[in-house]
């Protein structure tokens, strides 16, 4: 594809300016806020299911208004910086998806697991703060909502190709549009400030040992997108389970027996949570 | 006008029908105006005493109005003073070049006598504000701060008062450089505004006096929960202010006071508490003198730590 058509739609994507969310979290949230009983955990808590609110709140607390870009990576201190004040604003401002596609909803699922998949990794494999990989794997198919809400007709022809040509999501991505959702990511962390390890993390696992910084925080989500896809969790646009980069695992000094302990550990978040949003 | 005493404005104009426009805005014991016909002649009596507001003539023979502004605004022991220029409708163009004249209002003359009340007043309060304001936090300075704490002690109104400290703030500051030190100081001002903040009430106050220091005021039953939540979430997130390297050890090397190599631990954060509860309190002084002798006691515990004057 020629650079012009490139940047033209990096500017078209990056122009992202209201991007909607479900309507039951938002209700949620904004019920919460009220409550003055609620805990700032609970409000993050909440907050931490939904990729888009989540998105939001670290754009803000990121942005060089506040005085320290680049700084902050998870929605609990971004709670904390923000205040109560400000996060009501952000949810008054944030408007609801009338209609929802299979697809997306499928997606929303899909990054929940994946951001469960990925704390529970990180704690496994012994990380600090494994709060910040729950992070990167909520948001790790951010990219993918942004095309969708800013090009719909190239989404809808990607889901095309996944559907006709037996491609996977990344491949069709980068046939119809040049690059694909990791590439908007990287674009987004940018355009955004977000912290370094959160836009590796969002923008290098679908190529996670060749990540030059925070080369773990990109493995962690790479795996956890892949744990996800197995245990069938929401979707992410395609059947196919992409392969396993066992260097991956290696890096993260994981083995087999402890990708089991993995599993077990998000079956019972799972169970004990729920992955029901007033999705399915 | 304003409550309180009297106002002294300086109007420089030698237009005299703008002089009896402006003289008759208020009655004689709340305003005192002092008129001066040409810039030069109000240079001195500005320098030496200076006004509650200067209200400036642009059309001067001698020393236009926007000259004798920049003059003095530009010396930083007057910044704080309002300066408002009255142009007229010919000299309000387009060319006017706000960025050079360092003005904080205009007036666009002829105008009515309640627009130009409202207007100037405006102008005084707005500058009382921005004065005391820490330039970079934007929070109450320290004339805000001990003109709280001196009026709650006057109404002997039970309140807790929190000194804040930053730990070991000065090594950051020398090894990652000044503009990495200001990202933690307007860190540390949203995690205690925004928990100050959780507690509502008209005793709720943060003021930033100035460097690494914060003061803040809540009443006394919900002082202790405050506390517990800012160290809670200051050690949270102050590791990520630091490069990986360093988060990673857990403490950096820098020189000391001596220039000498040495380790120093990671920033953490101090508070100490007085209370006043049973109007022990007279005078503000006394509460900052407690207060730096209990800081005394909070810095010499390490990690992040409160320390409340239970004496009563």
């Amino acid at each position: 594809m020629s650079e012009d058509l490139r940047t033209e739609r990096k500017g078209m994507l990056l122009a992202v300016k209201d991007l909607p969310t479900l309507p039951r979290v938002l209700e949620q949230v904004a019920k919460l806020l009220e409550d003055p009983l609620s805990s700032t955990e609970q409000v993050a808590k909440l907050i931490s299911r939904d990729q888009v609110l989540s998105a939001k709140v670290l754009k803000m607390v990121n942005s060089p208004v506040y005085g320290f870009p680049g700084r902050i990576s998870t929605i609990q201190h971004g709670l904390v910086l923000l205040g109560y004040n400000v996060i009501k604003g952000l949810i008054i401002s944030t408007s609801v998806f009338e209609l929802m596609t299979t697809s997306m909803s499928g997606l929303w699922e899909h990054s929940v697991g994946c951001a469960m998949a990925c704390g529970v990794i990180a704690r496994e494999a012994g990380f600090k703060e494994p709060e910040e990989y729950a992070v990167a794997g909520l948001l790790h198919d951010l990219g993918k909502v942004i095309v969708s809400l800013q090009l719909p007709e190239a989404k809808e022809e990607v889901e095309q190709a996944v559907a006709e040509g037996d491609l996977f999501y990344l491949e069709a991505e980068k046939k119809v549009l040049g690059f694909g959702h990791d590439r908007v990511n990287s674009w987004v962390a940018d355009h955004w400030n977000l912290p370094l390890n959160l836009k590796v993390g969002i923008s290098g696992h679908h190529r996670p040992v060749s990540a030059q910084h925070y080369p773990k925080m990109a493995c962690v989500v790479h795996v956890g997108d892949f744990l996800t896809r197995v245990l069938e969790i929401g979707s992410g646009g395609e059947d196919h389970v992409p392969a396993l980069d066992p260097q991956a695992l290696e890096l993260l000094g994981l083995d087999l027996s402890r990708l089991d302990i993995v599993l077990d550990a998000m079956v019972a978040e799972m169970e004990d949570d729920g992955l029901s949003m007033g999705l399915g | 006008m304003i409550p309180g005493r009297r106002q002294r404005f300086f109007l420089v104009s030698a237009d005299a029908k703008k002089v009896v426009f402006f003289q008759e805005l208020w009655p004689e014991q709340e305003v005192e105006w002092t008129i001066f016909q040409r810039g030069p002649m109000a240079v001195e009596q500005v320098f030496n005493a200076p006004p509650d507001l200067l209200l400036v003539d642009a059309e001067l023979p001698q020393l236009s109005g926007t000259a004798l502004v920049n003059m003095v605004k530009s010396e930083n022991v007057y910044r704080q003073l309002p300066a408002v220029l009255c142009l007229g409708p010919e000299q309000l163009t387009a060319e006017m070049d706000f960025a050079g004249v360092e003005v904080d209002d205009f007036l666009l003359y002829p105008l009515s006598p309640v627009e130009a009340r409202a207007r100037l007043t405006l102008a005084v309060h707005r500058a009382s504000r921005e004065l005391d304001a820490n330039p970079l936090t934007k929070l109450p300075g320290n004339t805000s701060i001990i003109h709280r704490i001196q009026d709650l002690i006057d109404r002997q109104e039970p309140f807790a008062l929190a000194y804040v400290d930053l730990d070991h703030f000065k090594s950051f500051n020398d090894k990652y450089g000044f503009s990495r030190g200001d990202e933690v100081l307007m860190m540390s001002a949203r995690v205690i505004v925004n928990i100050i903040r959780g507690f509502p009430g008209k005793l709720s106050f943060v003021g930033h006096v100035g460097g690494d220091d914060f003061v803040f005021i809540l009443p006394a039953d919900v002082m202790e929960t405050a506390c517990q939540r800012i160290v809670e979430s200051f050690d949270g997130i102050v590791p990520h202010f630091y490069d990986q390297e360093d988060r990673d050890r857990g403490f950096i090397l820098s020189t000391d006071r001596k220039g000498h190599m040495q380790q120093f631990p990671m920033m953490t954060i101090s508070i100490a508490v007085l209370f006043n509860t049973d109007g022990r309190l007279r005078h503000f002084g006394e509460a900052s003198q407690i207060a730096m002798n209990l800081k005394k006691k909070a810095k010499a515990q390490p990690g992040s730590c409160y320390v409340l004057d239970r004496r009563q």
